[in-house]
């Protein structure tokens, strides 16, 4: 496996916990949201930097009383064609303002490399077959036609010079 | 994997490259005439073929492999059901394409 | 005529050269097939029965004579001669190579057309009324607003891989001829009372296996606003439209499932946190596209045309073509005529290469070089002078173009069918062939008046027969093709479903009906009561007794 840089952001180096496997002190860990949710405070007390796994179909209200608590966020793919883990990522960003690592794994494929990156994505893993062409598919384009929760304006705005402006009312 | 079959059955795929309609001969190559196709009488016979098929899939050759019932027309093995058959002749609205032209209907080797 | 910028230009550029590499590494097999199959879709590339299938795009039905031009020689190089223009404003090529798509995609590109998004899970393309910015019964150009849909739902990074198809549509007249309660996403252009456009805004609508009429969710939207609302919806559909299920996915389900009220609260609390993000258009970005389509400098001409008016008493098909394949155009002396390609036995919306580029050849001469599709498969020159009639009508007659049945019996919608879809039960073409031949007589005809009839070959329904007057579903009955009998659908204004009225017909049974069905009509009909209204009055019983017999 390879990991794809997709923002330059400092990847994080962590192991994902078995179900029943007890963080060692300190230790940087992935775990499933549920378990998160059940050992509370105990777990977060134990662990070094913990970041949640989730489900494509994790609504992300329930993800509110975390925010202050996770370091990074692993948004696992059922399939490439799940599309509920890009809203999930917006969602991320948008509504909780998580400013944190997002990483994407599972089978996701190389021409997703801009999506991924345009939905809130740091990082993605990916087989190691597949590396080069994830990057190549980052270079695929460099104009947009929307504007993302990235800070990418849309080119609606661009042809006028508008690059950060908040729409007029 | 052994399931019931109901009666002799053949395999139709479309090419890759340019999506022209084969069915698969008794040695795994396709042919566009579907009296050529290897037909299997029994649930053996059509794992053999489906083995066979899935090789030239991995090889990048056809996709969209089927098994289909098959009948006899003028001695010779032809798809039994009606979609199956119209993947055999061509458009009946246009009797000018498809391989009711000629069996050769733009062929290529690929 | 929208006309791209260099950042339009390398968009699409960029898309080719990305397709142009998919396609090697499938070849390749560095991509799966099942991988590959979505990606090859938002390019518009099926695999049907015989070969592959490219749908490539006219956005919002209008394109130039030169890219007909384009589109003929397309057909002529990599197809077989001809193609067919779609329900959804598109042409399809029945006999592409995957190894010459790229090519294909490239000289599209190089004249401003694309096959982007036609397929796939993800938003396609939109379509709009075959008059826009045309007709006499228009609030507003509704392609300024389809054009700026387009651009932001191109490559949308959150929305390419949504449960399910979504397709928008957009009309900006009253009369709807665009089919907007039948789509994802209906959108009615609209003025309040500040003179202010907007949209009404309705969700919901399709067809497939389960029929549903789309709900207003938003009485009106302002201009403004028609992306990030857009935004709303979707992000709603796409967090929770049903994936378990592909029957299940559409929109039209997950509205049902929470209510139109609900799906309009989620959408409205997601909009509220969103609008004033800048997600929609600044203000001199909808200037600007909209002066693309400010109006072609048309003289005032007078309505009455004497000549047009003796030959249309000389010579019947002629005056039959005058009534019923010209609609009023907003400058007077001027029409927007309708090229039926439903000459009768022929293929429902398939047009020779030689046939397009005579439509183009008449474009350049009589209407500004610009031309249309309709959802109902014919071609349209819009801004004729009424002068021009009896040059244009010769010409498209000598090519087999001239048959005067827009919205008339034989003016059909049929899908495809069995002869190339892989997911078809039955034939239509044949059925639409048929009913052709069988009604070929254009004072019968006249006399039966407006009537649509609709054949879809199985159960998806691209042939809209939920929407027809008269719509025909086939369906596979133990290996033989069978054809269901469905009456009263609209896809109007006046949005209605057919209902089925009985048992089904084999070929010539469901023709034997829809004669009888027609005889009904006659017999029942008040004083220059159409058919839709005279079966809304009347009923289902009595066209079932006379299809079906008493019990």
């Amino acid at each position: 496996m390879a990991l794809v840089n997709l923002t330059g952001i400092q990847a994080g180096d962590f192991t994902v916990l078995a179900e029943d496997q007890t963080p060692a002190e300190g230790a940087t860990v992935a775990v499933p949201l549920s378990r998160l949710r059940d050992e509370g405070d105990d777990f977060f007390k134990v662990a070094g930097p913990v970041g949640a796994v989730l489900a494509t179909d994790t609504n992300y209200t329930d993800l509110a009383p975390l925010m202050n608590k996770l370091a990074f966020v692993v948004i696992d793919f059922p399939a490439f064609g799940d599309g509920r883990g890009f809203s999930l990522a917006v969602r991320l960003r948008k509504d909780l303002g998580f400013k944190g690592e997002i990483r994407a794994t599972g089978p996701v494929i190389p021409d997703q490399a801009l999506f991924l990156l345009r939905a809130g994505f740091d990082t993605v893993e990916v087989s190691d077959a597949r590396e080069a062409a994830f990057k190549a598919a980052l270079k695929r384009f460099d104009t947009f036609y929307q504007t993302d929760y990235t800070g990418q304006v849309s080119l609606a705005h661009a042809r006028h010079g508008k690059n950060q402006e908040r729409k007029a009312s | 994997m052994a399931r019931k079959i109901k009666g002799p059955q053949m395999i139709v795929a479309n090419r890759l490259l340019d999506g022209r309609v084969v069915f698969m001969k008794a040695d795994g190559t396709w042919s566009a005439v579907a009296g050529d196709a290897a037909v299997a009488a029994d649930e053996a016979g059509v794992e053999a073929l489906e083995v066979l098929a899935q090789k030239s899939a991995d090889e990048n050759y056809v996709l969209s492999i089927e098994v289909i019932d098959a009948t006899e027309r003028d001695g010779k093995p032809f798809p039994a059901h009606m979609k199956f058959a119209m993947q055999a002749k061509g458009p009946s609205v246009r009797p000018d394409l498809g391989y009711q032209v000629s069996p050769a209907w733009e062929q290529t080797d690929l | 005529m929208y006309a791209y910028d260099k950042y339009d230009h390398a968009l699409v550029n960029s898309r080719v050269a990305e397709f142009r590499d998919q396609v090697e590494r499938r070849v390749k097999g560095e991509l799966t097939e099942e991988e590959f199959r979505p990606l090859r879709l938002m390019n518009g590339l099926y695999l049907q029965l015989h070969a592959y299938m490219l749908r490539v795009a006219v956005p919002y039905g209008t394109l130039s004579a030169d890219q007909m031009r384009t589109l003929a020689h397309i057909a002529r190089k990599y197809d077989k001669g001809y193609g067919h223009f779609t329900t959804r404003q598109n042409i399809q090529y029945n006999w592409p190579k995957l190894s010459d798509t790229p090519d294909i995609l490239q000289e599209l590109a190089d004249v401003e057309m694309h096959a982007i998004q036609t397929s796939g899970n993800c938003i396609r393309n939109v379509t709009t009324d075959q008059f826009a910015g045309a007709t006499a019964d228009e609030i507003a150009d509704p392609r300024p607003y389809a054009e700026l849909i387009r651009q932001w739902s191109s490559f949308h990074p959150e929305f390419s891989f949504l449960p399910r198809k979504f397709k928008i549509a957009i009309t900006g007249a009253d009369i709807d001829r665009a089919a907007v309660k039948w789509h994802d996403i209906g959108l009615v252009v609209k003025k309040n009372d500040a003179g202010e456009v907007g949209f009404e805004v309705l969700v919901g609508g399709g067809m497939g296996r389960t029929p549903v009429i789309a709900k207003t969710i938003r009485d009106f939207l302002p201009e403004k606003d028609l992306l990030s609302y857009l935004e709303a919806i979707l992000r709603v559909y796409n967090e929770q439209g049903r994936r378990d299920n592909k029957y299940k996915a559409r929109i039209k389900i997950l509205v049902d499932a929470l209510g139109a009220d609900e799906y309009a609260r989620q959408t409205e609390e997601e909009w509220q946190k969103i609008k004033d993000l800048p997600i929609d258009f600044p203000a001199e970005e909808a200037a600007r596209i909209k002066a693309f389509f400010a109006p072609p400098p048309l003289q005032v001409l007078e309505d009455n045309v004497p000549a047009v008016d003796e030959l249309a008493k000389k010579n019947f098909i002629f005056g039959a073509w005058l009534k019923n394949n010209t609609n009023q155009h907003k400058v007077p002396g001027h029409v927007n005529v309708t090229i039926s390609l439903k000459p009768h036995g022929g293929i429902p919306g398939d047009a020779t290469a030689e046939q397009m580029e005579l439509v183009a050849a008449l474009a350049d001469e009589y209407s500004q070089g610009e031309l249309r599709i309709s959802h109902e498969q014919n071609l349209i020159l819009p801004h004729v002078a009424k002068k021009d009639l009896p040059a244009i009508w010769t010409d498209l007659d000598e090519a087999g173009l001239g048959i005067p049945n827009a919205g008339l019996l034989t003016d059909m919608i049929a899908c495809p069918g069995l002869d190339y879809c892989s997911l078809a039960n039955a034939r239509s073409i044949p059925l639409a062939q048929e009913l052709g031949k069988r009604f070929d007589d254009f004072k019968r005809l006249q006399d039966i008046g407006p009537l649509k009839i609709k054949i879809s070959g199985c159960i998806n329904s691209c042939g809209h027969h939920h929407a027809g007057h008269i719509g025909i579903l086939g369906v596979d009955r133990k290996g033989e093709e069978n054809y269901q009998l469905l009456l009263g659908g609209s896809g109007a204004e006046d949005a209605s479903k057919a209902a089925i009225l009985g048992p089904g017909f084999d070929e010539n049974g469901v023709i034997d009906a829809i004669e009888k069905v027609v005889a009904v009509y006659l017999g029942e009909r008040t004083d220059g009561e159409e058919f839709l209204a005279t079966y809304r009055r009347v009923g289902p019983d009595v066209f079932k007794e006379a299809v079906y017999g008493t019990r």
